[in-house]
């Protein structure tokens, strides 16, 4: 089944075309992924898949409904949760409070409720709590979850970041470059963390610059050059794609998935 | 053992009232025994306390702005509706000052809460350099409408009845703020306090899961609104009269000194910040000529060695004392 | 209609000078220094004690007013903010620390001067006439100082080598660290140029119209509208918002009631922002 459904897809700033008529689709319970030399465009269209930038024309659509133009919050509402790049978390917060705070979706107790501590949110406060554990446990994380976010290093950042996207129980999760500025046996961790999101049925869809990660996890792949989708298809095809080759000629760290 | 009778929740909820009453009992013990007995016959300084009570009742609403990221420079404005309405309603309207105070509130409440949409979108210096016109706007408003209609300013407000001693209106004023104490400290505490600080370090992921911002902003906002209005129409009550003049910028700018030296990492901070600092100025009264330079050099240094407010320094006397950085 | 116009280059004038300061120091520091009406006040009162109880020659005066004030202006860098900014952990202490040193200049200033309006005789006698309007002489020479110290600023900050470092920083603290600027010098530099430039302004507009020691909040306010039009931090920007809060207010003043004009500037301005938070010439959020 389609889940995510990209059409024509155009986004303009001032005169410059950054995403040009993009299109493609994600089926359930995939791992796609886009990737495409730097300045492709693709935090662009990250933002317009995840609905933090307004598409200048073409929609995005998630299961059916229209995302693209909806505030984020909405989206997120809707299943559709990114992450960010780096390292961006609630530094002031423990790991475990990182957590418990982005657990806001599916909640039924109303702000007065839980100003008047009834027994609903009561009980709701104790399931997001184990909830909070159990996906720090899950990722890797429950060791340092009384650990501020601050004191927290680099790698375990990242994963906490994925930890407080899965809080919003996406069935789409978004990943802004999960893999950048890792080292190869983090990198197999990471890509190790991204097999076991789909394995607790969420879609993903990462945008990466990284080709040898990426062709070693994913289902599909898109490629975008200069804002235009250029190829798309299973890896084994776009690493025999000229076009691909052609676009990434050029770029330092030409590696095609060995 | 979590069992259907006592469910695991109800241990988390323990635990969080523990230090509560920590520091709810003494400033409980404070408001009601301590400075009632100390200053039963000193009119002036009970004076001077009850003002104290409804300026912390006002900063725990810029607090609560703090608490969201804001640095909120509008309180006065707030505080000059609430003043007017009670004002009006009372001396005009002929309401008794018990009914008109609740409408003191949401009329400074439904301001707050319209003008707060499109407002709460700015941040950092341009958020504060707006509120700031925003207080001067209010007043100016007032002068010039109030022109207008031939009423600047409200004079002879009656008093609210019931209270007929200082003592009585300080009680009454004691007991508005420890209420307005509990209530922020449980918000702050709740999923919802947990919300306003993770809008404070990041809108942006806050929003990505899932978190109305526009809505919880405007929520904390509305409610710091509304404090300003209550305060504002006490004070009218208090003082019986209300003028363009009686919250100006500097006023505005007070309320958020208030937070900022007493600690805005605590609900108590406003309070402490509001009492340190009005107490203070009374007490260098004795010195007179070099009061206000004296007052604004202790504010400095306080600033300099205490950057995280008055309150912080018990901390930092923990850890000197556990020997440990 | 003439005579609007000149009274709104006078003003304008005078407030670039204002403007150009506050934003100086924003850019440099990013620091909303909340104690600028307070050196324009000082300024003015101290130019005031120098000429009327020292006796020395205006001239002389309004040089020793803004030396002190730039000294006081380096100091508060060295002494206040550096110590602040090294350990603070929010980013809205600077701007609290900057609103207790405007306590402290203000209540310095009543301790030191009371709360009189204080006012200097026109250093110029005489009046001009341009077309319908009147110019009395002593505005023309306050324009005149002022528009040469504009100049004077911009050259400065666009051509001397401190000057370029300050623009380096205002754009990349970090980059600049690493270019071998002295960062910490230039800071106070600049810090003690926003300080000076504020005192001029206050020493010039003494001789038109007084300065006492209350005048801080309601100057400083006006910085921020001129910074919130032009967008907070960038030179172009301040003198643009200068130009128009003068003419806003010289035309405001010929035909509106007192109170009206500001609340009218008010509201315009914070539907202005709401349409472009970031001023006209600003980067979004400064």
């Amino acid at each position: 089944m389609t889940l995510l459904q990209v059409d024509g897809v155009t986004k303009q700033f001032g005169g410059l075309t950054a995403v040009n008529n993009v299109s493609f689709s994600v089926e359930e319970g995939q791992i796609c992924s886009v990737i495409g030399p730097n300045g492709a465009g693709k935090s662009t269209l990250f933002k317009l898949i995840s609905s933090f930038l307004v598409p200048t024309s073409g929609q995005v659509r998630f299961d059916g409904a229209q995302v693209s133009g909806l505030k984020p919050h909405v989206a997120a509402r809707m299943g559709v949760v990114r992450t960010f790049q780096e390292t961006t978390v609630f530094k002031e917060m423990t790991a475990l409070e990182n957590v418990i705070v982005a657990h806001q979706l599916g909640l039924q107790s109303r702000t007065l409720g839980v100003f008047l501590g009834s027994r609903l949110a009561r009980d709701e406060n104790a399931a997001i709590r184990d909830s909070s554990s159990e996906i720090l446990d899950y990722l890797g994380l429950g060791h340092v979850k009384d650990e501020r976010a601050v004191n927290l290093p680099h790698g375990y950042l990242r994963a906490l970041g994925i930890a407080i996207a899965m809080a919003a129980k996406p069935r789409l999760l978004l990943l802004d470059e999960p893999f950048a500025g890792m080292n190869p046996d983090e990198t197999n961790r990471a890509m190790e963390m991204v097999q076991g999101i789909r394995r607790r049925g969420i879609t993903v869809l990462l945008v990466e610059h990284d080709m040898r990660a990426v062709m070693n996890i994913s289902d599909w792949i898109v490629v975008i050059s200069f804002g235009s989708k250029i190829a798309e298809g299973k890896p084994e095809a776009i690493r025999a794609d000229e076009a691909v080759i052609a676009a990434y000629l050029g770029e330092d760290d030409l590696e095609l998935g060995h | 053992m979590a069992t259907a009778t006592d469910p695991a929740p109800t241990r988390g909820e323990k635990r969080v009232l523990g230090p509560f009453l920590l520091i709810f009992a003494p400033l409980a013990a404070v408001l009601f025994v301590a400075i009632p007995f100390v200053l039963a016959d000193m009119p002036y300084w009970l004076n001077v306390v009850t003002n104290a009570c409804l300026l912390s009742f006002a900063s725990l609403g810029v607090w609560l702005t703090f608490s969201i990221g804001r640095v909120n420079i509008a309180q006065g404005a707030f505080c000059l509706i609430g003043g007017y309405t009670v004002g009006g309603l009372t001396t005009f309207g002929g309401l008794s000052f018990w009914l008109a105070l609740p409408f003191g509130g949401a009329a400074a409440a439904l301001v707050g809460y319209i003008i707060g949409y499109p407002l709460l979108r700015l941040r950092g210096i341009y958020f504060a350099m707006v509120t700031l016109s925003l207080t001067e706007a209010v007043r100016l408003a007032f002068l010039y409408f109030g022109t207008m209609v031939g009423v600047t300013s409200i004079t002879s407000i009656p008093s609210p009845p019931g209270i007929t001693s200082p003592m009585a209106f300080y009680l009454f004023a004691a007991a508005l703020l420890i209420l307005g104490y509990a209530g922020i400290w449980r918000l702050q505490s709740s999923r919802t306090g947990g919300v306003f600080r993770s809008m404070r370090q990041n809108e942006e992921l806050a929003a990505s899961i899932g978190i109305d911002v526009a809505r919880y902003r405007v929520f904390a906002f509305t409610i710091c609104c509304f404090m300003g209005g209550i305060a504002g129409g006490i004070f009218a009550a208090l003082q019986q009269n209300v003028y363009p003049q009686s919250y100006t910028v500097a006023d505005s700018i007070n309320f958020m000194l208030y937070c900022f030296l007493g600690g805005l990492e605590f609900v108590l901070g406003p309070i402490v910040g509001t009492f340190a600092l009005v107490v203070s100025f009374e007490l260098l009264r004795a010195i007179q000529e070099y009061q206000a330079l004296l007052y604004g050099i202790l504010m400095i240094v306080v600033m300099l060695f205490l950057p995280n407010g008055l309150l912080s320094f018990f901390p930092a006397l923990k850890r000197l004392s556990g020997g440990r950085k | 209609m003439e005579q609007i116009l000149v009274n709104g280059a006078i003003l304008a004038a005078n407030y670039a000078l204002i403007a150009l300061g506050i934003t100086l120091i924003f850019s440099i520091m990013n620091v909303l220094n909340f104690a600028h009406g307070q050196m324009f006040m000082l300024g003015g009162l101290l130019v005031y004690w120098l000429v009327v109880q020292i006796g020395l020659p205006y001239a002389a005066a309004l040089i020793g007013a803004t030396i002190i004030v730039g000294v006081i202006g380096m100091a508060f860098e060295v002494f206040f903010f550096r110590q602040v900014m090294r350990n603070s952990t929010r980013e809205e202490n600077t701007m609290l620390l900057a609103v207790g040193t405007a306590l402290l200049l203000e209540n310095a200033a009543l301790s030191l001067f009371g709360e009189k309006q204080r006012g200097v005789p026109p250093i110029v006698s005489g009046v001009y006439k341009l077309g319908d309007a009147f110019l009395p002489a002593n505005r023309a020479f306050v324009f005149g100082v002022s528009v040469v110290l504009i100049v004077a600023v911009l050259l400065f900050v666009n051509y001397s080598r401190t000057g370029r470092a300050m623009r380096a920083l205002a754009q990349d603290r970090t980059a600049t660290l690493l270019m071998g600027v002295n960062t910490a010098r230039v800071s106070t530099l600049g810090f003690g140029l926003g300080a000076a430039l504020a005192a001029v302004a206050g020493g010039l507009l003494i001789t038109v119209s007084g300065v006492n020691a209350g005048v801080g909040t309601a100057i400083s306010t006006k910085a921020f509208i001129m910074i919130m039009i032009g967008g907070a931090g960038v030179v172009s920007g301040a003198l643009l918002g200068a130009v128009a809060l003068g003419f806003i207010e010289a035309f405001g003043y010929a035909y509106l009631p007192g109170s009206l004009t500001y609340l009218m500037i008010f509201v315009a301005l914070i539907i202005f922002l709401l349409i472009r938070p970031q001023g006209i010439m600003g980067k979004p959020w400064g």
